[in-house]
């Protein structure tokens, strides 16, 4: 971004490339190389038969791809006495995103708005308690929580593991959430309830639909964080819930079996598939302006 | 929004109404860390015999020691534990039997003798209170040489012994520097398995036993504590700058790959051989280096059973028990594992040259080592871990880490 | 502005999970925490109170103390440079570039990937014989030196490459999404005034993006807080302990090394000292001029 990049009406919509956008086009070009030179090494890895892994040639490509190791990563891996590869959890793990990604985003925003817009008594305490619980490794909850939830009478399943995730995914969607509608224009909130409207409805009607860039970061941070737990869903899932992540441990985290690199790799990827088609579909969401709308309305 | 919200919360529903019926057949869910081809093939000799002997076996597999021992804990906290589960031989279910949460499996040790047949120190290493607590399935041997026969022979070298016979041929191989002389896979854990195996291969029985099972903190002051601290610093010099962080797998194939001479690990490497069609006394040889005081590391697993209300669940685990130490199924068990059975009494024809002579150390009392975790509680093993570690990677003196040992046994109760 | 009973009742209806969540959840699992801390508990928790010995014992532990010492350097790194490089990743695609989604899924992606494996592959590309430093020597250039990874002093330098590296996507979407909210008629000011693009940013759009930032800043945080598997998968805290961190001396003393006592102790000195840093914060938030 230099001077020369003057602000001209056109210039915005138009793609013309000048020195400026010559800069903009290198700049991003040099950090995609950073990002993707690990995929790379993955995706060359997974291509590779174990005997040309072992050489060591690690940015090489491969002498003779074969797709050999993603067929058995996503089929014929044992991960324990089944061997039938990760696909086997990729349903649990489907099963268990949605709900827990859905109910954490509404309850997170929720209490967002209702900590941001709304003059609640003690609102900056129980902010202040969610942000504080959430630097706190959430491993230390695991006993004590296991004990909440069978005194309870829920033991494992995939409500449990629905709940647990809405709990610890609390903190940061509401921070997420609150930090998002305190930034916004208050004369929007002001105008709705000049005209009447209730808590709820300015909720459902006004706030959300501008927050959809946000509710777009919710949905990835959330896919993420839930698609990749692995201790939560093996504890609390029950073992009929496993998700994914399970078998890809099982597959990668082995101790004293032999090691095959491009199993791993291949495994590795396939799994990261579903975030990766969420970070690509959301694309759309991403979109300028809704405030300026929002407000001429 | 709403309707995704309506979706979920249908899904959920739905799931929640599944609940198993049970039945009333012998059914074990059984969790253990052995996920790897390999270590797969191993467990399903277990679940096979125990398909056949009329059981049901539900395999709950969690790769990683820690993550295996966690889930399984927290259930068994949780009055919700599995039918049996996999530990280290040692230590580790010490608290289990004090909290009176495991059954144990005396009667079927009495009537089928383990006793008789098995190494003293694994006994020891099953029993609490007179009782056996625990089925020890296998015997890992933890300080394994494994060397590249062409590359030694390459510089004239023939086994080594001692690690007096080790460190003259590493030299040898630094001097000619075609090779890495010692692969190694600088990670915490196997920097402390090297140590043990120059502490017991130059400091013996005794002080193997004394540091980690008398925890004698007077011994850790001792000048051949400190011999054996000045030989385990001293491998550093032929090891290469990649080794820090790599895996053990990889160091093995330096040496499979003829890039290396010699590693130091347990017997589970040979996997990693078999993998790459590689031969025992032909491609590559196996040895244990000793003073010729005590000698073999007998690490393994065990498989505990925590306590169940319901008689079909004890009776399974009594099965379990009972047939996973069956001759036959020791033997092929050892077969895919890479271990060796942990009788004595079975027939060893079928076992590869380095496992058979696994047997024969085994087979000799005064060979018979317990592994760490048998002498000392996870919290000694793992203190220790962070001494040996940060010698081998600082510039610490001898003298510091001695005192520094000496601390940490001091300070372990 | 004053509220009827009825949005009274509304917001705090709102609240009532959270409140349950706090109440149930977090203040038990953290006094249970806490109260374990006090106890000699191994393996299995026990109630035998043995009074502040386990902090003794952490204080004196060398790898408690180079943990402090890691996660602090990292922390500051982790959480400037994500800022600007996630900053200047969003800034760069909010310029109408071509082939958006790709752009901006390649910055993505490490976020979807757990550490388990890709730690690994950061481990090999960094490593001396076999990654980078060898790659350029191979191609010519024999003095090319590049390695941090197996050097004590350097190591924890390694995990913030890999760190940057994940978590920069994640703050270019948040930075991105606040862009968006900004409102189109600034830019069309700016422009009526022929203001240069980056003083607008610079001097207008930074500024409105606190919030942005803010919540970027406190994510990062929570993840330097909470870091685990990337030590783990990358170096396993090494060379010896030297790319340690608190949330790992934990983790291995819960589990590996059945040590509750001591894990506990460790986590509560780590929320004794967020309570310290965060508290302060709210404070002067909170007599800056409440919520707003």
């Amino acid at each position: 971004m230099t001077a020369a990049a003057q602000f001209l009406p056109a210039a915005r919509r138009s793609k013309r490339m000048n020195p400026a956008r010559w800069g903009l086009y290198a700049f991003i070009f040099i950090t995609a190389l950073y990002f993707l030179l690990p995929l790379y090494v993955m995706v060359v890895t997974s291509l590779k038969p174990m005997a040309e892994i072992r050489q060591g040639n690690l940015l090489a490509l491969p002498m003779s791809p074969s797709v050999d190791a993603w067929v058995k990563a996503w089929t014929s891996a044992c991960t324990g006495l089944t061997c039938q590869g990760i696909r086997i959890g990729f349903f649990n793990s489907v099963r268990i995103l949605v709900p827990s990604v859905a109910i954490s985003i509404l309850v997170g925003s929720l209490t967002g708005y209702a900590l941001s817009l709304w003059r609640v008594r003690g609102a900056n305490i129980l902010f202040g308690a969610m942000m504080v619980v959430a630097f706190i490794p959430y491993q230390l909850f695991i006993y004590p929580l296991v004990r909440v939830f069978s005194f309870a009478g829920l033991g494992q399943s995939l409500l449990t593991i629905v709940i647990i995730h809405t709990i610890f995914g609390l903190p940061t969607m509401t921070l997420l959430f609150r930090n998002y509608f305190a930034s916004l224009p208050v004369e929007l909130f002001k105008a709705a309830r000049v005209d009447g409207a209730g808590f709820y409805q300015i909720y459902a009607r006004i706030m959300m639909p501008m927050a959809t860039p946000m509710v777009v970061v919710a949905v990835i941070l959330q896919t993420t964080g839930i698609w990749n737990d692995f201790i939560l869903g093996l504890v609390f899932a029950g073992r009929d819930n496993l998700p994914m992540t399970v078998q890809l441990n099982n597959i990668v985290n082995s101790t004293q079996g032999e090691r095959a690199y491009n199993v791993d790799m291949a495994a590795t990827l396939l799994t990261a598939l579903l975030p990766l088609a969420v970070y690509f579909g959301s694309g759309r969401w991403f979109v300028r302006g809704i405030a300026a709308g929002a407000v001429k309305g | 929004m709403k309707r995704t919200l309506f979706a979920s919360v249908a899904i959920v529903a739905a799931a929640w109404a599944s609940v198993p019926v049970s039945a009333e057949e012998m059914k074990a869910e059984v969790i253990h860390w052995w996920t790897s081809g390999g270590e797969a093939a191993a467990v399903k000799v277990f679940a096979d015999q125990f398909t056949k002997a009329g059981g049901t076996w539900i395999d709950s597999a969690v790769a990683g020691a820690p993550n295996a021992r966690n889930a399984a804990i927290s259930r068994t906290v949780a009055g919700n534990p599995p039918t049996a589960m996999q530990l280290n031989t040692g230590k580790q279910f010490d608290e289990l039997v004090e909290g009176d949460l495991l059954a144990d499996v005396d009667v079927v040790a009495t009537e089928d003798n383990w006793k008789g047949v098995m190494p003293a120190a694994i006994v020891a290493a099953a029993t609490r209170n007179g009782k056996m607590y625990a089925v020890p399935v296998n015997i890992h041997g933890q300080n394994w040489l494994w060397y590249n026969k062409t590359v030694l022979a390459s510089v004239g070298a023939a086994e080594p012994k001692t690690w007096n016979d080790a460190l003259a041929i590493l030299e040898k191989l630094k001097v000619d520097g075609k090779v890495i002389p010692l692969a190694f896979s600088g990670q915490k854990n196997w920097e402390q398995n090297l140590f043990n195996a120059v502490m017991i291969g130059v400091g013996g029985a005794q002080m193997w036993t004394g540091i980690l099972g008398k925890r004698d903190a007077a011994l850790a002051g001792s000048a051949e504590f400190k011999a054996v601290a000045v030989t385990y610093k001293k491998l550093k010099d032929y090891v290469d700058a990649g080794a820090p962080g790599r895996n053990w797998n990889d160091a093995t194939n330096l040496v499979i790959q003829g890039k290396a001479g010699m590693q130091i690990m347990g017997d589970w490497a040979k996997g990693e051989f078999v993998a790459a069609d590689k031969i025992p006394d032909k491609d590559y040889g196996c040895t244990v280096l000793s003073n010729g005081s005590g000698g073999y590391i007998m690490g393994g697993d065990v498989f505990v059973f925590p306590k169940a209300k319901d008689p079909s669940t004890t009776k399974a685990q009594m099965t379990l028990a009972k047939l996973m130490l069956t001759p036959e199924t020791q033997i092929q068990f050892a077969l895919k594992k890479g271990s060796i059975p942990v009788r004595g009494d079975v027939d060893t024809s079928a076992l590869d040259a380095c496992a058979q002579k696994g047997m024969r150390y085994v087979a000799d009392k005064a060979q018979q080592m317990p592994s760490g975790d048998m002498l000392a509680p996870p919290a000694l093993i793992g203190a220790l871990q962070d001494a040996i570690s940060q010698y081998w990677n600082t510039n610490m003196s001898a003298d510091e880490f001695s005192a520094k040992v000496a601390a940490v046994l001091k300070s372990q109760e | 502005m004053r509220l009827s009973l009825n949005s009274r009742l509304s917001a705090f209806s709102a609240l009532l999970p959270a409140l349950l969540v706090m109440l149930v959840v977090y203040v038990g699992a953290t006094s249970w925490t806490v109260w374990m801390s006090l106890t000699n508990s191994r393996m299995l928790p026990n109630n035998n109170f043995v009074g502040l010995r386990q902090y003794e014992m952490l204080l004196g532990n060398d790898r408690w103390i180079t943990s402090v010492h890691n996660i602090v350097i990292y922390g500051v790194l982790l959480v400037s440079l994500a800022l600007v490089v996630g900053f200047l990743l969003a800034v760069a695609i909010d310029q109408r570039v071509r082939a958006e989604d790709t752009i901006r899924s390649i910055y993505l992606y490490p976020y979807s990937m757990s550490f388990i494996v890709t730690g690994l592959v950061w481990q090999w590309l960094l490593n001396p014989t076999l990654g980078i430093q060898h790659v350029l020597r191979s191609w010519g250039f024999e003095g090319a030196t590049f390695d941090w990874i197996v050097r004590p002093e350097t190591a924890i330098y390694c995990l913030v490459i890999a760190g940057v590296w994940q978590a920069s996507g994640l703050v270019m979407a948040i930075m991105l999404a606040g862009l968006r909210g900004v409102d189109e008629e600034i830019w069309k000011a700016a422009r009526v005034d022929g203001l240069p693009k980056w003083r607008v940013y610079v001097s207008i759009i930074v500024p409105m993006m606190g919030a942005s930032f803010a919540t970027a800043a406190v994510l990062l945080s929570t993840g330097v807080v909470r870091l685990y598997d990337l030590s783990v998968s990358m170096t396993n805290g090494g060379p010896g302990i030297a790319s340690e961190v608190p949330a790992k001396f934990v983790m291995d003393h819960l589990f590996e090394r059945a040590n509750i006592g001591l894990a506990t102790a460790a986590a509560t000195t780590m929320l004794i000292t967020v309570i310290a840093v965060v508290a302060p914060y709210l404070y002067w938030r909170a007599r800056k001029g409440g919520m707003r």
